[in-house]
């Protein structure tokens, strides 16, 4: 039982586990997550990928929106130009290795592209930017045949590491869940430097950080291509696990159920995007058992899946909203609280 | 020649249905500053309940257009009571997710309901078109536009003269000075709701008998708000007007000219192409106030 | 404990040999999206033609279970539905819809040997070197549009060369027959003026439809679905445009002169499956069922064309199973057996060969007058070894 945290070095203060049964619990989380592929069935496997590609595209999102206050609703874009750029170069034989880094690169400097406005606008009219940056994108996506196979799309081989092919989904499980963990530590420690300050200093009150001294529209178009990159290196793991893509894929949907999970997950906190990914890939999931469990009495109930799903959707989304707005990540932090401080947890 | 003149007219027709929505939009932001993402939603249920009074209760059109405004009424004050009263003060990400929330369930509902498929709309004006000059003009465009007209009028003369107009544009220069004053801010904010709502489901119900048909679609309107609110201005009434017919406008030119040169789609890109270049050179609008933050 | 360990027993022999007695077949439908006009009464057709066939004797005494699911016509949410079918649920083959997806899926369903029947008539999927597991019950997109030009030609009396335009959606659905349809043009002397563009969902279809005014269009074949058909023809009226219409096999049915009323009167249109109460010996089982399970509801052709496939890949079930071929490549060859398989006149009867999966050439041309459907004319297109997956 704890009663406080005690540290003695600025070291240990600034790290990233307060206690060193927090390091242990993590290293038997991972334990336990790497034996999932073991014990899934191929279609748990396909979620369990596109949740952790969700992870590394939130995480992305929130590091602009949740800890630089830059509001963007061109998530799927991004997501699209890192896919289709993957895609592309898979097309012409580059390797895994190369095309991976090489999208997550293409769409930071799209990123920055698209950052430029935030020098200019703030709030609402940012996100219109962004928004209009989606239907740029998307246009581009549909009508550029020769490069992403237009409205018919384009498929992408599944990637190869020294010849080992990680052609289903149970051999993608290693290549993308090591490849989430990689950027998630990389994030944390992003806001422990004074780039991620920076940014946090942004969001909070621009005006005098720039009167004390960070170069604000600097760090926001930085804070566009690190969080682009996040995203594109999304794109990229998810053309090579969707194995198909097209236009169709990344739907002004995909944008919003981004920000809805950083939102219910938490803004500015890493803990939080982890837990609003996997809450927000699994929410489908859970309703579609619950209806066909039920379907047997109601058959109607697979007409209705659709519009229950987006109505569950936006009921959390509004939910979470009114009630807990600092999201599942503080909800998080109340609950290890209160095992922490058990039996004094008052 | 013709050409262009059709394409003009079609996109005033268009644009003044644009107007009417985005009104709807900047109504709402004017007075309580909340973003509503879920306008073309209110389009939708508006034509949706329009069809379901004249089709399964056999109401003719006027009582039936009465009965979908006090629908629509109710709606926008049930929703400002209930999502949007907590969520004042609040940060404006978590304001606009809200509204994005709310257009999910709202299509969610319509899908439940009246399920995907469209349903034909009784028919209230004849498709035979009157002739303008050299243009043939279908007769429902001229209709739809003399309506909208009626309304933008209306409205005019009721923020300009009537009284809750007025304490509504108080309210939009400053609650703490209107409160003061003795005005109810909380009605305000109902009242713009409902006005709203109102002006959305018009347009829903006109979109619905042009196009002789209502289905899921219409709610892509509340999209193309956008770029109308933002050319014109975010809080200006006279901005979300003229906004709206230029877009409209524009759309059917783009459209006209360019869409054989790309194949497609121009129609749909280039009212945020335009978006993004009015934001660059004048981000408040046309007729927008300039914001001057102070830290 | 012995009793709950013997009852344990028991219930997993009675559910093991529960499924053995079924055969479980994939549904990809779309009930919500931008094709649910015409999916959901195709859906509900598959559905009531399950059931039928489990009425009357399953394939063989064993039940067919249809495992279906809703996927929006979004190509994503296809691949999740069938990684689900075929991983999880082991489904031994797929009705399924959409061009995009079917398209998608092609090189996934060889792979896996998965017979896949798809409500999408793409002339791509005909070609067995190519899609050797890809069937559909019905002339192609493509001799369905090579049909209606032939129509035109005969219909137009002039002497230049008739003008036709293309109208179709932007998706792989849309541009499915045009490449076949620009072709067809070039060898019969009729002129491709204009070829229109237009979005999934679109409210409005003025400015296209200006363009095509531009260029003195005859004639335009519309490639959406019925939805769209009625946008397009509404709006055309609207501008008092003279040219003709006519429309693919998911563009025309018994509720486009609902919709579109009278900018209706006059479009062709090209319908694989008899309205729905025709009067031909297939009919009688549909209109019984109906009348015994939901006699309120209204029916249309593409309820009927959901029957027409049950019907065609439950006769290949059972001489698959009769061949104890229960497997997909077992449903495959069965499939490929079927020669001039009858379907009571609700549609043409249906040939695969393993060297060609186009079911029948012959195209039906029907005309709306005055707001019902009747048929114009029949064409019995030529089975060119060059059209074969174009």
């Amino acid at each position: 039982m704890l009663c406080g945290e005690f540290h003695t070095t600025y070291a240990s203060d600034m790290g990233i586990f307060d206690t060193r049964r927090a390091r242990w619990v993590l290293i038997a989380f991972i334990v336990a997550l790497f034996s999932i592929p073991f014990v899934a069935g191929s279609y748990w496997l396909d979620v369990a990928n596109r949740a952790a590609i969700a992870v590394i595209a939130a995480t992305g999102l929130n590091i602009l929106t949740g800890f630089t206050g830059q509001i963007s609703l061109g998530n799927a874009a991004f997501l699209a130009v890192g896919a289709y750029t993957t895609a592309f170069l898979s097309s012409h034989g580059m390797p895994f290795l190369v095309a991976c880094p090489a999208s997550g690169i293409a769409t930071a400097l799209a990123g920055m592209v698209f950052g430029i406005p935030s020098l200019r606008l703030k709030g609402l009219y940012l996100a219109m930017a962004t928004l209009a940056a989606h239907f740029i994108v998307e246009f581009t996506a549909s009508h550029w045949d020769a490069v992403t196979g237009g409205v018919a799309g384009i498929s992408t081989a599944s990637p190869r590491i020294f010849g080992y092919d990680f052609s289903d989904d149970r051999r993608l499980f290693f290549l993308i869940v090591p490849a989430c963990i990689l950027h998630l530590y990389f994030a944390k420690n992003l806001f422990r430097t004074r780039v991620g300050k920076a940014f946090v200093a942004i969001r909070d009150q621009d005006i005098s950080a720039e009167v004390m001294g960070v170069e604000v529209f600097r760090f926001k178009v930085l804070a566009f291509g690190v969080s682009s990159f996040y995203v594109g290196v999304a794109g990229s793991l998810l053309a090579y696990q969707a194995r198909i893509i097209s236009p169709e894929n990344f739907p002004l949907s995909v944008a919003i159920d981004h920000l809805g999970m950083i939102i219910i997950g938490g803004l500015g906190s890493v803990v939080g995007s982890i837990l609003g990914a996997i809450f927000l890939t699994l929410l489908p999931e859970v309703l579609r058992l619950a209806t066909s469990a039920l379907s047997g009495g109601f058959p109607h109930l697979v007409q209705l899946f659709t519009p229950l799903k987006l109505a569950v959707f936006g009921l959390t989304i509004v939910l979470f909203l009114v009630f807990e707005p600092d999201g599942l990540a503080d909800l998080w932090r109340r609950i290890r609280n209160w095992f922490r401080l058990y039996p004094f947890s008052y | 020649m013709e050409f262009l003149l059709q394409l003009v007219i079609n996109g005033l027709v268009v644009g003044c249905i644009y107007s009417l929505v985005a009104l709807g939009f900047v109504i709402i932001y004017k007075s309580s500053g909340i973003l509503n993402f879920a306008q073309g939603e209110f389009l939708l249920l508006g034509a949706y309940v329009f069809l379901a009074i004249v089709a399964q209760a056999n109401v003719p059109v006027l009582p039936a257009l009465l009965l979908t405004f006090a629908f629509a009424t109710l709606l926008g004050l049930a929703l400002e009571r209930v999502v949007l009263r907590p969520l004042i003060g609040e940060p404006i990400i978590s304001v606009i997710m809200v509204t994005l929330g709310l257009s999910s369930i709202l299509r969610a509902i319509v899908q439940g309901i009246w399920g995907t498929d469209t349903r034909p709309m009784h028919e209230v004006f004849s498709l035979e078109p009157i002739q303008i000059g050299p243009l043939p003009v279908a007769r429902g465009y001229l209709y739809s536009a003399a309506s909208v007209a009626v309304l933008l009028v209306a409205l005019t003369l009721f923020f300009k003269y009537a009284r809750p107009g007025i304490a509504m544009r108080a309210t939009a220069a400053s609650q703490q000075v209107a409160l003061s004053m003795g005005i109810s801010v909380r009605h305000i904010f109902a009242l713009s709701w409902s006005i709203a709502a109102v002006v959305s489901a018009a347009g829903g119900v006109l979109l619905g008998t042009l196009r002789g048909g209502v289905d899921g679609s219409l709610a892509i309107l509340g999209l193309k708000v956008l770029p109308v609110v933002i050319v014109g201005g975010l809080d200006s009434v006279g901005g979300a007007i003229l906004g709206g017919l230029l877009v409209g406008i524009l759309e059917n030119l783009a459209g006209g000219y360019l869409d054989p040169i790309f194949g497609g789609g121009v129609k749909e890109v280039a009212p945020f192409v335009a978006l993004v270049l009015i934001l660059m050179i004048r981000p408040y609008g046309l007729f927008g106030r300039v914001r001057i933050e102070r830290v | 404990m012995k009793l709950i360990r013997s009852a344990l027993l028991i219930l997993c022999v009675a559910a093991s040999a529960q499924a053995q007695q079924e055969i479980k077949v994939g549904g990809i439908f779309d009930l919500t999206g931008i094709t649910s006009d015409v999916g959901k009464p195709y859906a509900q057709g598959v559905r009531d033609g399950v059931a039928w066939t489990n009425e009357n004797g399953g394939i063989n005494g064993k039940k067919i279970r249809l495992v279906d699911v809703d996927y929006g016509y979004k190509i994503p949410e296809a691949v999740a539905a069938y990684k689900r079918m075929t991983g999880d649920e082991k489904v031994i083959m797929i009705n399924g819809w959409g061009t995009g997806d079917t398209e998608g899926l092609k090189a996934q369903v060889n792979q896996d040997k998965i017979p896949y029947v798809s409500a999408s008539f793409s002339a791509h999927l005909t070609d067995p070197t190519k899609t050797p597991y890809n069937f559909f019950v019905g002339p192609s997109y493509s001799d369905g549009l090579r049909a209606w030009l032939k129509w035109v030609k005969e219909d137009w009396k002039e002497k230049r060369n008739p003008k036709v335009a293309f109208f179709y959606g932007d998706n792989p659905y849309g541009k499915s027959p045009i490449e076949a349809g620009r072709r067809f043009c070039k060898e019969n002397g009729i002129d491709l003026v204009d070829e229109e563009i237009v979005p999934g969902a679109f409210q409005d279809a003025t400015s296209q439809l200006l363009n095509m005014k531009q260029r003195g269009a005859d004639y335009a074949y519309i490639n959406v679905t019925t939805t769209g058909v009625s946008t397009i023809l509404r709006d055309a009226k609207k501008l008092g445009l003279a040219t003709k219409f006519g429309s693919n096999p998911y563009g025309f049915g018994e509720a486009l002169p609902q919709v579109a009323k009278e900018a209706a009167e006059g479009v062709t249109g090209i319908m694989v499956d008899v309205p729905f109460g025709e009067n031909v010996p297939g009919m009688k089982r549909l209109t019984d069922f109906h009348k015994k399970n939901h006699p309120n509801d209204t029916h249309d052709t593409f309820y009927v064309r959901g029957w027409t496939y049950v019907m065609v890949w439950s006769e290949a079930l059972k001489r698959a199973d009769k061949s104890g071929k229960l497997t997909g490549e077992g449903v495959k060859a069965a499939l490929e057996t079927l020669k001039d398989f009858d379907l009571g006149g609700l549609t043409t009867p249906v040939t695969y060969t393993s060297s060609d999966h186009r079911p029948t050439t012959t195209v039906r041309i029907y005309q709306i007058k005055s707001g019902k459907l009747t048929k114009a004319k029949e064409y019995e297109m030529e089975r060119k070894q060059e059209w074969l997956g174009l």
